[in-house]
Order: C-alpha cells, then structure tokens, then sequence
C-alpha cells in the first residue's frame, strides 16, 4: 500500500480513536483529573436524568418545549423546575426505554442547544473557520476526532 | 489572508488561509490592526496543552476595527475601533449575569474535552485550543468575534492602538487578579512574574489603593519596567530570598495579598527546579507550580492568593497544610476581561493605565515566528511581540 494512503487510513482510524478516546475520558477517575458523572452502569446511565440550568422563567419552558428536545418525540422524559437562587430554570431529560451511548450523546448535545436557543437564541457554531495546512496525521486526526464528539460528551 | 499558524510542537508558520465569516447573527469580523504574543500562548506552542491541531491560527489579545456586523448585532457597527476580549462569552447565561464571563456555559462549542478534565468547561477563547472552542485565533489579516455586543469595547479616541490591544487580556488579566484577589487601601501586594499581565496586576493594586506593591522577577529589562513604568518596587529571586525578604519588609507578617502571574511553565533555580522538570518531563504532573508555592508560603495568615497564570491540571508538593492552617483564600480564573474593560478604557484614556511599554518588539505578522522565538527566549529583551497584520 502507498505510504500516503497508509497515513490516510491511519489518520481515519485515529479519528475515531480520538472520539473514542474523548468518550473514555469521561469514565476516567484519577486523583485530580475526571469528574465524570456517567460511571453508572449503563442500564442506570440510560435512566438518569441529564440536566442544565437556563437563566430563563421555567414557565416559558413549560410552555413552549425547545426544539431541540421535540426532536426526540414520546421517547423523552423531560422535567422543569425552579433553579434556587435566581438561577432560572432546571431542565432535565432522560430516556423512557433502553438506549445506547450515542444516544445519551445525542441528549446531552441537545440539552446545551435548548440552553443556548432559550437563553442566546442561536447555538454558537464554529465550523467552517480559518485555518492552514493540516496535514493527515493520526494525531491531527485524533484531535479532530474529540472536536468532533465534544458536543456530545461531557459531564451531563 | 495571511495568518499565523501552530504547526507543530515548536513550530510557528505564516500561511495563507480562507477569509472569516459571519456565522451567527451576534458575530462581527474584525480586520486587525494589532495582535500580540503571550505567555500563555507558550504552552500552547510548546505541546504542554495537547489540544492544537496543526493549522490552527494562534492569537487571543487583539485590537482592530469592525468591517462587517451580523444581523443580531446592536451596539457596535462597521467603523468601530475595538478592543475584543480574549475569553468568548454569551452575555445572557447565569454566569454572565454574575459578570464571571470566562466561564459563560455558551461560549465553548466544545466543552466535552473539559468536562473530561475539570468537571465543568469554561467559556471559549480566541486562538487558543479545541479543549476551549478551536476558534480560530487574531493572528491573522480578520478575525471573527462571536458575541461581539459582549466582548469588544470601542476605544476611547484617547487611547492609543497599542495601549488598548493590551487591554485584551494583560490589563484585564491583571486587574482580575488585584481586584477579586480583594486588594484594599493600605494593603501590602507582591506579583509573580513581571511579565504583561504581572506588571498589569502590580498597577491595577496601585490603582485599587494598595500602599506597597512588590513584583518577583529574575529578568532585568522586566524589572526595570516595572520600576519605570509601573511605580512598583521589584525583588531579584536570583540575588534575594524572596520570602525572607517579603517578611522583612511586611514587619514580618507577609503580603495581604499574593498573585501569581506565572503559569505552568514557572522557571526556578536549585534542586526545586530540576525535580519540577524532571516530573513535568516524565508527565507525573502537567504543570511546574514554584511561584505558587512560594506565593502560598509568602502570603500572611488570612491572607489571599491569586492564580492567573494558566494551569492545565496536576502539580506536586501543593502546600495545602499552609493554605489551610494559615487560613488563606486561594482563587485563580481565566479573565473575565467584559467586568473590568470600561473601568480600565477609562483609566487608559486620563493616562493612569500605560501599557505601550509592554510592546518591546514591533514587526509584521510575516515575522511571527521569529517573534515567538524571541518571546520565547526572552531575547533583546523580548517582552511582547507586537505583530502588524
């Protein structure tokens, strides 16, 4: 196989690996580093519900659900309330049936869209954007790759 | 446009890359006049942050001058000249409306990397890593402003381009520090490192009413400076016992208030040295903490400590039993440059506030990596890099 399409191959599966990598991260409990809040076992990560705080009047969310939660239809669980201290609004959704990861991702992207939406009203984009030559290595790749799941990773 | 570009560890490139857009109603481009290096763009450029990836455009303290402006854009307009500050902040989330705007819950598109590490993620930065946005930095021809209703000031016509690039983030850095640190009248200050934002935090002390103020540096240009330009009195760590001499001078109680302007990559003499290398090298811990040790050490009993510079994750030998018997309040943040920036416009304009100083090197954007190479190495007295898109 040509070198070149060796790096590319390489590059792609370093991709995946820096999302998968990102993914683990989460999981990860060393002294002073990862505060992951998804050590469940997945049957309870699945049913935990997955909550962010909007500065916002929880009637307006009560009234009118954001659109990036209405996406997911009858398959959420979705819960208001008043946030203490001034805090605004606790919106919190989980799964009613069995899911996977991607899943839980795709949750946890869409709660920090509704926050946005409600509170900015637009989700702040990045891409496309400026930048120079990047060449196709496995650890570009892999930085790319966890760019790439970011949104949907995290603590919630 | 030509940019700036990270394209390796060590390694700083000028390329040609594709113009910025408006991509939210709220953005604004900005064509930049000014754009300086920083310390902390060091540790980006040296691998200590591992989340560059190659072509990313360096760069997060600029100032320039609006050309276009998004829908949703109310108070600035094409024409603005503007200083814009370095962290990227919504302006409408609970942490926004407490003006603790580095840790906006919507300017990090990205926050995925950071909750891993931290638990939480801070807001996003311009020119500063994927782990905060990947948003492309100013070194370059134009730059896009997210939220630029929140984050970019027009400049009073007093103050010059110079001095208000620095009001991006050293002014603003350092008076963060001085100010939340709760620096008041008649208090005793001592800063770590007499770099940019060191020297910013010693006068932004000045300026909040403290009666001595004394900056810790090895560097005899920087200390000259602070001499000079800032009004403060100034320790060698070289030649002096830093703590001996701190109690000395406080009547033996120590500084009211310690900041730390240094970061992870602080430099120190003697067998403490070597093990931090030894141990950052071997990555048993990510950052090289000597001026916050010493900084706890200092500090006078319930006194307060401030960390401004910019730490990734672990260190070793954290005095933890001094901070906790002598009662101390430890606080560090990225700036929450949006809280101070009127104050300090205002302060530059009566010519309380000079930074202009701070600019030792001047050059084309064509030359950046030939300033971050003397920035680097602190050569010709390389106090900032000052680069001219």
């Amino acid at each position: 196989m040509p070198l070149p399409k060796i790096v590319s191959r390489a590059a792609g599966l370093a991709g995946g690996a820096g999302g998968k990598a990102l993914e683990q991260l989460q999981h990860l409990r060393l002294p002073g580093v990862g505060q992951s809040s998804v050590t469940d076992d997945p049957r309870t990560a699945a049913r935990r519900w997955r909550a962010v705080t909007v500065l916002t009047d929880p009637a307006q969310l009560e009234a009118a659900r954001p659109a990036p939660l209405v996406a997911f239809g009858e398959r959420l669980e979705v819960r208001v309330t008043p946030a203490p201290g001034g805090r605004g609004a606790e919106l919190a959704a989980r799964f009613r049936g069995p899911v996977t990861e991607d899943e839980i991702g795709d949750l946890r992207a869409a709660l920090r869209e509704a926050k946005a939406l409600v509170e900015v009203g637009e989700v702040l984009r990045v891409d496309p954007q400026p930048h120079g030559h990047r060449p196709a290595t496995p650890g570009g790749a892999a930085i790319e790759g966890m760019a790439a799941e970011a949104p949907k990773q995290g603590v919630l | 446009m030509r940019a700036a570009t990270w394209t390796g560890v060590n390694e700083v490139s000028v390329e040609t890359v594709p113009d910025p857009t408006i991509l939210n109603d709220h953005d604004v481009i900005v064509q930049v006049r000014q754009t300086t290096s920083c310390g902390s763009d060091l540790h980006l450029i040296g691998g200590y942050i591992p989340f560059m990836r190659a072509g990313d455009v360096l760069g997060h303290e600029f100032m320039g001058e609006v050309v276009e402006v998004g829908k949703g854009v109310r108070e600035r307009k094409v024409g603005d000249r503007v200083v814009v500050n370095s962290f990227i902040a919504c302006g409408h989330c609970w942490y926004c409306s407490q003006e603790l705007y580095s840790l906006c819950d919507n300017g990090n598109p990205d926050p995925g990397i950071t909750e891993g590490l931290w638990g939480q993620s801070p807001g996003g930065c311009f020119g500063y890593s994927h782990a905060v946005g990947g948003f492309a930095g100013s070194h370059a021809e134009y730059v896009r402003v997210p939220y630029a209703d929140v984050g970019a000031f027009v400049i009073p016509e007093e103050v010059s381009d110079t001095r208000a690039l620095f009001g991006s983030d050293a002014v603003a850095t350092g008076w963060m520090g001085a100010e939340l640190a709760g620096t008041k009248p008649g208090d005793v200050v001592a800063v770590w490192g007499a770099g940019g934002v060191g020297q910013m935090a010693a006068r932004a002390a000045m300026l909040l009413g403290a009666e001595r103020v004394y900056v810790i540096d090895r560097l005899p240009e920087r200390l000259a400076q602070v001499r000079q330009h800032v009004g403060a009195e100034v320790i060698d760590y070289m030649t002096t016992d830093v703590l001996a001499e701190l109690r000395e001078v406080t009547g033996g109680r120590g500084p009211d208030v310690c900041i730390e302007a240094v970061g992870m990559e602080a430099h120190s003499s003697g067998s403490a040295g070597v093990y931090d290398q030894v141990k950052q090298q071997l990555r048993l811990q990510t950052d090289r903490p000597t001026a916050l040790r010493e900084a706890i050490l200092a500090c006078r009993k319930g006194g307060s400590v401030f960390v401004l510079g910019v730490f990734a994750a672990a260190v070793d030998k954290f005095p933890l039993g001094a901070l906790m018997n002598k009662g101390l309040t430890v606080r560090g943040a990225q700036v929450h440059g949006q809280r101070f920036m009127p104050r300090i416009l205002e302060h530059m304009a009566r010519g309380e506030l000079v930074t202009e100083h701070l600019a030792t090197h001047v050059m084309s954007l064509e030359e950046a990596p030939k300033g971050y190479q003397m920035f680097k190495d602190k050569e010709d007295g390389c106090v900032r890099a000052v680069f001219l898109p």
